[in-house]
């Protein structure tokens, strides 16, 4: 150190310039790693930037799952959450089924009838045996998926399939399925197209 | 120069990047700004001042209220409350053994020392807040299965925070300012914050007598006297319909009344105009029903 300092005492009238040489290996390292974490933060607190987002909210999802729900339109959210858990599996989110294992909720006429009672039975008691919807026959077996939702949970699923995909039929209300609940009592079995075609609507 | 290229774009990069940062960045944000949802409600937030009030916005800020005001509520986080309204026909001690065999559910495993400790307590008082989380879904859940028990239960979002619930029920947000020209945010709080004051003292006359005398209201009260916004003039026939009534310490010589300028009425008009009292997307809340039935 000493003689660097005399050396460049030495050379002191020469006129200093700038050289170029690398910047240390740890230098590269340690900013590279404050910039990741920086993100790592920026993406934990910021909210990315969004004007409706400040503390203690940090994304939109957040923010969306506080907000109070009440009226028609939490109603139907609430129906497409449950359906996209439930029948979406097979059925598909967008309600066109898969070959060979659902049929189609859009456009069915199962779906669009006038009355609900038909369509409740289905997630009540389960299905099985062949059903014809849009024309064509189909031969599964469903189970009973609707018994463990509550009646507000399946009467909002089965609103938002009446109302979906091009759908335009009437609304459920849960005392609607509340009746039909009760109609079918503790133990259901499982329905056919037959012995659905003979209900009322 | 040596370098002239590189200390233009220096130059070009600093202050280009200070103006997308500081002008350019704000304006995409909240340069589209219009008037909000209020939440459950089809009306809107907020409503346009009116005139007298707009003018009182510049009485505000010819005064330097925002010297020693400020207009911003903050917030620290947002908790749901579950509470009782009513137990149908359940008993007191029905009700404790039900929640207490909730207590095995793996989705309220979070909030069982809460809910014990609450409960430990309780006597079938109502309405009772029994559940207080930062989860909402888990403050659905317990709704959900008070209801299926039979119980009636409400929901509540309360914000949280050292400003809330002295000084409004929840955070300003960027509409709270969408017609106030300039916004007068304030960076000091010698006095309290005022962004909720029309709310919290909605009495025009004590808007009025506070600011002629601030010591009437609150005895200690640090804020200087207004009162060259009032006129103090001799007493005709009868008192003027604007004349204040002052408490006799300090009311000024017999014979004479106080009577508000125009300036007085119109920051008085601004100050009731200033509320952040109706729930929005970004800032919600729906406090529970705390009256008796």
């Amino acid at each position: 150190m000493s003689e660097e300092v005399k050396s460049s005492s030495a050379e002191s009238n020469a006129e200093p310039t700038a050289t170029r040489s690398a910047a240390p290996m740890w230098i590269i390292v340690v900013t590279l790693t404050l910039l990741f974490l920086g993100f790592v933060f920026f993406d934990k607190h910021s909210g990315w930037f969004d004007a409706k987002i400040y503390a203690p909210y940090s994304s939109a999802e957040q923010l969306e799952n506080w907000q109070p729900q009440s009226g028609p339109a939490a109603f139907l959210a609430r129906g497409k959450k449950v359906y996209e858990q439930v029948c979406g599996i097979c059925h598909g989110v967008d309600g066109l089924g898969k070959p060979g294992q659902a049929p189609p909720l859009a456009g069915s006429e199962w779906v669009l009838a006038k009355g609900v009672n038909r369509l409740a039975h289905i997630p009540l008691e389960g299905l099985t045996g062949t059903l014809t919807v849009e024309g064509k026959e189909w031969n599964l077996t469903m189970a009973a998926m609707g018994v463990q939702l509550s009646d507000a949970d399946l009467a909002g699923v089965l609103t938002y399939m009446r109302s979906s995909w091009g759908n335009k039929a009437g609304e459920v209300t849960a005392d609607d399925i509340k009746k039909i609940r009760d109609a079918i009592g503790g133990h259901p079995q499982p329905a056919n197209g037959e012995q659905l075609k003979t209900m009322p609507e | 120069m040596k370098n002239g290229f590189a200390v233009f774009f220096a130059v070009l990069v600093t202050l280009g990047g200070s103006w997308l940062g500081f002008v350019v960045a704000p304006a995409i944000q909240l340069g589209t700004a219009k008037q909000a949802a209020i939440l459950n409600s089809t009306d809107t937030w907020p409503l346009q001042r009116t005139g007298e009030a707009t003018l009182g916005l510049q009485v505000y800020r010819a005064n330097g209220c925002a010297a020693c005001h400020t207009e911003q509520i903050r917030q620290d986080s947002v908790m749901a409350e579950v509470t009782l309204t009513s137990l149908g026909k359940s008993k007191p001690e029905d009700f404790k053994a039900f929640v207490q065999s909730l207590f095995v559910l793996p989705e309220l495993a979070k909030v069982t020392n809460n809910l014990a400790a609450t409960l430990k307590d309780w006597k079938g008082e109502l309405p009772a807040t029994i559940l207080t989380t930062d989860d909402k879904a888990m403050a659905d859940a317990m709704a959900d299965r008070l209801k299926a028990a039979g119980v009636k239960s409400e929901t509540g979002i309360v914000a949280i925070g050292a400003d809330i619930p002295r000084w409004g029920v929840r955070r300003s947000v960027a509409a709270d300012f969408l017609y106030d020209y300039p916004v007068q945010l304030g960076s000091l709080r010698v006095g309290p914050d005022l962004a909720d004051v029309g709310a919290r003292l909605p009495d025009a006359n004590w808007q009025l007598l506070h600011l002629y005398a601030p010591q009437i209201a609150v005895t200690n009260s640090a804020m200087p006297s207004f009162k060259f916004l009032f006129e103090v003039r001799k007493l005709g026939a009868a008192p003027s319909r604007d004349a204040l009534n002052v408490p006799k310490e300090f009311a000024p010589a017999a014979g004479y009344e106080v009577v508000p300028k125009p300036e007085a009425k119109e920051l008085v008009a601004y100050l009731l105009s200033l509320r952040a009292d109706a729930p929005l997307y970004e800032a919600p809340f729906s406090p529970v029903t705390t009256a008796k039935p």
